[in-house]
């Protein structure tokens, strides 16, 4: 007669378990997905829906030229596989040709702007983020002054002005640039006005040519520490 | 327990969990409708993160094609003199643009934010920027880098910095934030000389004393680079 009573506790304990494990399931889930919430609000924090359109607009941009360089290689790939006389020996030539022209290392021309700033005090640092602008803008070749400029190039401070590669280049500064002549017009315009609010700046101008030459090249370097993995 | 009091217990608990959605859908509502606001971002930030997924995807695909090519290459080299001379030339034209990965003795440069304080000139100047990474690269390359990488992004002679506040964007790269590490190969000595030189990333030294940035720096006798996994590109330019 005993084993009823027990039975009743067991039934008792096994409700009073089952609740908590709905309670806890319930908690559980609206817990993940505040937490999901939280943690879409926390990754936009410092970017408002303006960065974000822009971020999206770049990595669209990015994705057509990363889409391009695929499309690219597998061209390269399909004619190396072919297995024609001389394909590998064109692929070659026209590769390196084209990481001469890439690295600064020939003359080269095309569509592009040309600016023209003039101004006395201006630093490396001023000339540097010029250039980069320039870079992202898609500058595929620059020339300042007669001097090629790739990144890795030293533009550098010194006692008597901005020098580049050792070399001082006094201003006015002409930078040639090849590339998309709308997007680097679009930079060059930007650039042009606010450095003409800047007071150490007599001029800063910019032009569209449709076939920017460029002689100057670098010269090679040798590596000295770098070994290829 | 009898049958019936079990199918109790079950429907107790698709009760509950049904609330439960019901409840967290109700505070995910909530959490909207204000303004449709967080919707809108909440759309936005789906597509940057879809972007940055297909993104990513684009460039393994990139570095496996230039793996393929290099082995399609390195067979036709074998046939051919020719071809050999032709490939090694390529090789090293590659490895001056970043193409190939590479390693030597050099440095690594940790750069981190700082923390908030008062502000001026309308920048967060306790955020670690693009300039300030530009900066560093910069100076690493006037002191004879041979190589460089970027939070594992290689940078190429035509590598440009970009990005917003606290945001770094390196060409077709998805955009980071610091901590960042700068890692170089070449000459540690000259690269550390320049480092130290307290003249030198003026920029920098000052947001350190006003806003404590990190500036850290670390040589290595073996420094590894890996090879640039996006597009070098130049379809306006031709050679003369």
């Amino acid at each position: 007669m005993s084993a009823r009573p027990r039975t009743a506790r067991r039934a008792s304990r096994a409700r009073g378990i089952s609740v908590w494990l709905i309670a806890l399931l319930v908690a559980l889930v609206a817990t993940v997905q505040i937490r999901s919430e939280a943690e879409v609000e926390r990754s936009l924090v410092g970017i408002d829906s303006t960065s974000l359109a822009f971020l999206i607009d770049d990595l669209h941009r990015a994705n057509e030229s990363l889409d391009a360089e695929k499309a690219a290689l597998v061209r390269l790939r399909a004619q190396l596989q072919s297995g024609q006389s001389g394909a590998a020996d064109q692929v070659l030539t026209d590769e390196a040709n084209r990481l001469r022209a890439l690295e600064g290392l020939v003359p080269v021309q095309g569509p592009g702007v040309v600016m023209v700033i003039d101004a006395s005090g201006l630093q490396a640092l001023d000339l540097q983020d010029a250039l980069n602008n320039l870079a992202a803008a898609g500058a595929e070749a620059i020339d300042v002054n007669q001097r090629r400029v790739v990144t890795g190039v030293p533009v550098t401070q010194t006692r008597d002005g901005v020098a580049i590669d050792g070399v001082v280049v006094v201003p006015p500064w002409k930078i040639s640039v090849i590339g998309d002549v709308n997007r680097l017009a679009a930079v060059a315009d930007l650039m042009a006005q606010q450095l003409r609010a800047d007071r150490r700046v007599r001029e800063a101008t910019y032009r569209i040519d449709s076939d920017v030459v460029i002689r100057s090249v670098i010269s090679e370097r040798p590596f000295v520490y770098a070994v290829a993995s | 327990m009898t049958r019936p009091q079990v199918a109790t217990f079950a429907l107790i608990a698709l009760v509950a969990l049904a609330t439960g959605f019901v409840l967290a859908g109700q505070i995910r509502a909530q959490l909207l409708t204000p303004s449709n606001q967080l919707a809108r971002y909440q759309a936005l930030v789906r597509n940057v993160q879809e972007l940055e997924a297909t993104n990513a995807d684009d460039r393994r695909q990139i570095a496996s094609l230039r793996v393929q090519i290099d082995g399609l290459e390195s067979e036709a080299a074998a046939r051919s003199a020719a071809t050999q001379a032709l490939k090694s030339q390529l090789s090293d034209l590659r490895a001056h643009a970043g193409l190939v990965a590479m390693h030597g003795p050099g440095l690594e440069v940790s750069l981190r934010n700082g923390v908030p304080g008062p502000d001026t000139g309308g920048k967060a100047g306790y955020l670690i920027n693009f300039q300030d990474v530009q900066d560093v690269v910069n100076l690493l390359f006037a002191q004879g880098a041979e190589g460089i990488a970027v939070n594992g992004r290689r940078i190429t002679p035509l590598t440009a910095f970009s990005g917003s506040e606290g945001q770094i964007v390196i060409d077709q790269g998805t955009p980071f934030t610091a901590p960042v590490k700068v890692a170089a190969v070449g000459d540690r000595n000259r690269m550390q000389e320049a480092l130290d030189d307290p003249s030198a990333l003026p920029d920098i030294r000052a947001r350190q004393v006003q806003f404590q940035v990190h500036l850290t720096f670390e040589g290595s006798p073996d420094v590894s680079l890996p090879a640039y996994d996006s597009s070098l590109q130049i379809p306006h330019v031709s050679s003369t």
